[in-house]
């Protein structure tokens, strides 16, 4: 999934470094107060432990191999944000020193690899292990097999979600530039995806042996790097809840894809505007005007999408917290 | 000894360094060297005309020629890069004809090249220490280092752990399907992670031992001589031709 450079529109590309330096400086700077110099070796060998675990190959059938990401094994033995600074380590390492990943194309390709990978594999793991995880593991197991259906889900998820971006980057490089960078979405979607749907099997079956594996011979180093946050009131507590964090985790996957989805927007008409016009039904007055349109440029365009994207995860919480309010105390 | 990468080619890492130490690249100072190919490597990446890229290649074959980094080790590391490339130029070739398809080959190949040079004719920790003084934090050039170290030694465990496991005659599986091979790669994975960790506080305490406070100390003096600016202008006038050509439409 590494990009070469050449291969993205620069606007993709540059579009991509803005992101990445935005997500990396917020990375650095949460690490850098959270980890101690003593927890430095650590996260090193763990980073160095998934760029090793990267060249075991693994079968996918009639003669390929795919090969772990380990973005999401590395978010759940470490925290997702530190996870963000260690697969850039691991990223910049590969494109570095072995030419693996270009440097125009790292902003990309660390906004896959190293932020939606562990943000989408540790909030899918997140949230779904609750809602499985029943009672405690058996004896000689590591944990319940709820537990490993949200580990395997969230390793499953990381890679996907990571190739479907990856996939949406080059459909749009070939699309804004007429075909001279990317790759046409007719093949880079289907083959991304259904490839890495494959992959990812494949990755949430080792990532669930790994956990299991590390969890069995060494628990303490689960518990060494990733503390649980300590408990707050008010607003602090709500943000240190781990359900919230998820879900702040998988939105910020989702903001990622914005400025992207503003760039391969077109402006012809919508498929119910198309049966409009085919029909020879002309649009009526509006009932009710509103105040806000989406614009016709990029930026206002861009802008109303994050203003839309705040509103609604502002609504979101706000419906949450009513909810929080109404439940009866345990 | 270590499997250089994923994709499989055999490079001792201690080798990249030899090439670097004989190299009059591995003299120039390494935030000059990052800088100019940097400056090079986007400007490259830039172009869509056929001529210019070619030109763009041809002056990253010329910089590996200069460099004095040996042509086969180059070639080796190239090769493994080359499958990723081609898959990439055959789509574009595919849907948007030969020309395009060639385009890209050539415009990914000069950035390639441009960057195994750098990384070839620049030590390890030297590199580090270059992107560490051109700003890159504390934290992420402090874990590259750790990390680049621990690689190297994790790496020849594994190399270890698959030779006793093809001892055994494990043979790597033949689908997903296969659970037994998918349990092995596993519980091998999972002890690279364990032998890894064993072996971070006794890193701790020999880099503390050794002065180690959280960040890299620079021993290099920090001036750039003549050679490095030269470096750089050298990279940037090429590169800024290339481009204002490609922008301007001149010729």
């Amino acid at each position: 999934m590494h990009i070469p450079d050449g291969l993205m529109d620069p606007l993709v590309a540059g579009l991509g470094w803005l992101e990445f330096a935005v997500v990396a400086a917020i990375a650095v700077y949460l690490s850098g107060r959270k980890l101690r110099d003593k927890d430095l070796p650590r996260v090193a060998v763990l980073c160095a432990g998934v760029f090793v675990a990267q060249m075991l190959n693994f079968p996918i059938g009639g003669g390929t191999t795919g090969h772990l990401i380990g973005g999401a094994l590395l978010a759940i033995m470490v925290g997702p944000v530190t996870a963000i600074v260690g697969m850039t380590v691991v990223l910049l390492i590969q494109a570095l020193m072995f030419g693996d990943g270009g440097l125009t194309a790292f902003g990309l390709n660390a906004v896959n690899m190293a932020v939606i990978a562990p943000l989408a594999g540790w909030g899918v793991y997140t949230i779904v292990k609750p809602l499985v995880s029943r009672g405690t593991a058996g004896p000689g197991k590591a944990f319940t097999p709820g537990e490993a259906f949200a580990i395997g889900a969230g390793a499953w998820a990381s890679v996907f979600v990571a190739a479907a971006a990856c996939a949406a980057e080059l459909a749009v490089s070939y699309a804004i530039s007429d075909g001279a960078y990317g790759i046409a979405a007719t093949v880079s979607i289907p083959a991304m995806l259904g490839y890495h749907a494959v992959i990812g099997v494949g990755e949430a079956i080792i990532t669930v042996g790994v956990a299991a594996y590390v969890l069995r011979v060494s628990p303490q180093m689960f518990k060494s790097t990733n503390r649980e946050p300590a408990k707050a009131a008010g607003l602090r507590g709500m943000l240190s809840s781990r359900i919230v964090q998820a879900t702040a985790a998988v939105s910020v996957v989702f903001a990622l894809a914005l400025p992207l989805y503003f760039l391969y927007s077109s402006e012809g008409a919508d498929g119910l505007e198309m049966t409009m016009e085919d029909a020879g039904v002309a649009e009526s007055e509006p009932l009710l005007t509103s105040p806000f349109s989406y614009g016709e440029t990029y930026f206002a365009a861009f802008f109303a999408g994050i203003l839309g994207f705040l509103a609604v995860g502002l609504a979101g919480l706000f419906v949450m917290k009513v909810l929080e309010v109404r439940r009866p105390a345990e | 000894m270590i499997v250089a990468h994923v994709r499989g080619h055999h490079t001792r890492p201690e080798e990249l360094d030899e090439h670097a130490r004989a190299s009059w690249l591995g003299r120039i100072d390494p935030r000059a060297k990052i800088i100019g190919v940097v400056v090079f490597v986007v400007a490259a990446a830039l172009l869509t005309r056929t001529e210019l890229i070619l030109a763009s290649l041809s002056l990253a074959v010329a910089f590996a020629a200069m460099s004095q980094v040996p042509y086969r080790h180059l070639a080796r590391m190239y090769l493994g890069a080359l499958p990723f490339i081609l898959v990439a130029s055959a789509s574009v070739a595919l849907f948007a004809g030969l020309e395009r398809g060639f385009d890209m080959w050539a415009r990914t190949s000069s950035c390639v090249i441009a960057l195994l040079v750098l990384a070839s004719g620049t030590e390890t920790f030297e590199l580090f220490s270059g992107l560490r003084r051109l700003g890159v934090p504390k934290l992420v050039s402090t874990l590259l280092m750790l990390t680049y170290k621990y690689v190297l030694i994790l790496g020849d465990e594994l190399a270890r752990m698959k030779t006793a496991r093809r001892a055994r005659g494990f043979k790597g599986g033949r689908s997903i399907l296969d659970r037994r091979s998918l349990d092995v790669i596993g519980n091998t994975a999972g002890m690279v992670f364990v032998r890894a960790s064993a072996r971070a506080d006794d890193g701790y305490e020999g880099l503390r031992s050794r002065g180690f406070r959280s960040d890299m100390k620079l021993m290099r003096a920090p001036r750039l001589r003549a050679g490095d600016i030269a470096f750089v202008a050298w990279f940037a006038c090429v590169s800024s031709i290339l481009a204002a050509v490609q922008l301007g439409g001149v010729g």
